[in-house]
């Protein structure tokens, strides 16, 4: 910790400083340490359950706000309703009438990547799950799947892979340079930056909310040379909570807008 | 506490893991896959079917009003057809019974003109029957009187019918005289 803070203090000289840095992110297993499949360790560590509580949590909040749906709804049915709202808005807009099918897969994204964003500053957790590589990952890579499959569903594998790596309408020139072009920026690049984007979001955000709390618990105590330090964190320290929960929803609405803005490309075609 | 975190760092290796750790992929895609089957199956049809069902009572409730609507015009311009009507009626009667009152009021006057006429016409009549007695007992006085002035006088009895001739004569003189 104090590794992290003189960093911090150097003006990011991370380099041989920062190594235990992981720490902070990869926690070791502790309930079914033994479990192996296939040669893969599954060993349930703090981050998985962490993931699960919230998914839990979401998935209890969904059911209990719409198992008595009623026409006029209640407070919490409205809750409810107004973040399918937000996915169907954007199901709409950027997909058109054939968006609306998605909007389940659009609003799970959605509301799951919200609350695993949200653990970073949630008090009982303070460790955002998407931090972790395995989480964008497996989101991209879901959103990977979905837009492929949804664009040879919709097109034919012959015309979707044909239209998308050959556009129509441009000089036949550019069909030299064309194709890789688009296969790396529709088949790779994609996947990889929606990944990259939480993921790097994630990391940042945790860092920055340890590195303040960290700098209250250790100077403040520290009369009286660490009180300025640590009576400065202490108030800044709702402006980066506040902060994050901004990047928070951000990274949420980024993730999905994007999901859909892939999914209506492969809907559409060139 | 802080020695203990500074061990553990100490332990682990270097940078940030950037693979993503297998046994957290598939516990979260499992988690994933168990929220997204729960969001197709159990949420979203008991939503989607309080939606349809809302947007088919608003779109009732709209027609309802609708109808409502336009029932409620035509009962306006009925309305406002009777009150139209019942202008035109009560300015009818206003106009009759100023007509009615006009003509009783020109027939009670004439009927008061020609009351005060004959009321007028009786009192004259009366003053000169009144006056013409007078005129008469006047008369009959004065020849009496002067019948009786003329006897003082020349102390002698005149006879009736001379009596009434003198007297006579002198209204006369007295007539022309006046």
């Amino acid at each position: 910790m104090i590794n992290v803070l003189a960093a911090a203090e150097w003006g990011g000289k991370f380099e041989g400083v920062l190594d235990p840095i992981n720490s902070l992110f990869d926690f070791p297993a502790y309930l079914l340490t033994d479990l192996e499949v296939f040669g893969i360790n599954l060993g349930i560590n703090r981050t998985i359950l962490i993931s699960w509580i919230m998914l839990a949590a979401v998935g209890l909040v969904f059911y209990l706000g719409t198992r008595k749906a009623t026409v006029v709804p209640s407070r919490f049915q409205a809750f409810v309703e107004m973040l399918v709202d937000v996915n169907r808005t954007i199901a709409l807009e950027i997909i058109g009438p054939k968006g609306l099918k998605f909007v389940p897969l659009l609003t799970t994204f959605f509301v799951a990547i919200f609350v695993l964003n949200f653990a970073k500053i949630f008090p009982l957790f303070m460790m955002p799950p998407t931090s972790r590589a395995a989480w964008p990952a497996f989101l991209a890579l879901t959103a990977w799947f979905v837009y492929i499959g949804v664009g040879i569903k919709e097109q034919g594998f012959g015309h979707y892979f044909g239209e998308t790596l050959f556009p129509p309408g441009v000089p036949k020139a550019l069909y030299i340079i064309l194709p890789p072009i688009e296969l790396l920026s529709n088949f790779v690049l994609r996947p990889f930056t929606l990944a990259v984007r939480l993921f790097a979001n994630m990391v940042a955000g945790h860092i920055l909310v340890v590195i303040t709390l960290v700098t209250i618990h250790v100077f403040l105590p520290s009369m009286p040379v660490g009180w300025t330090v640590g009576t400065m964190a202490l108030i800044v320290s709702p402006l980066v909570f506040a902060f994050e929960l901004f990047i928070i929803g951000l990274q949420a609405y980024i993730f999905t807008m994007l999901t859909a803005v892939y999914i209506g490309s492969s809907l559409e075609g060139h | 506490m802080i020695e203990a975190i500074t061990l553990l760092a100490a332990d682990s290796p270097g940078g940030i893991e950037l693979f993503p750790d297998w046994s957290e992929f598939i516990w979260g895609s499992v988690a994933f896959a168990i929220l997204l089957f729960g969001m197709l199956k159990l949420v979203f049809p008991k939503l989607n079917e309080t939606l349809a069902e809302r947007a088919s009572q608003i779109q009732g409730k709209m027609e309802e009003a609708d109808a409502k609507l336009q029932e409620a015009a035509a009962s306006k311009a009925d309305y406002e057809a009777s009150l139209a009507d019942a202008r035109g009626e009560a300015d009818r009667i206003i106009e009759e019974a100023k007509a009615a009152a006009d003509a009783l009021r020109q027939e009670a006057r004439t009927r008061a003109e020609a009351e005060a006429q004959q009321i007028l016409e009786r009192a004259e009549a009366s003053v000169a029957a009144e006056r013409d007695r007078v005129l008469q007992e006047l008369r009959g006085q004065v020849g009496a009187l002067s019948v009786e002035l003329a006897s003082r006088i020349v102390e002698r009895e005149l006879d009736a019918s001379t009596h009434e001739a003198l007297v006579d004569d002198y209204i006369r003189q007295l007539s022309s005289q006046n």
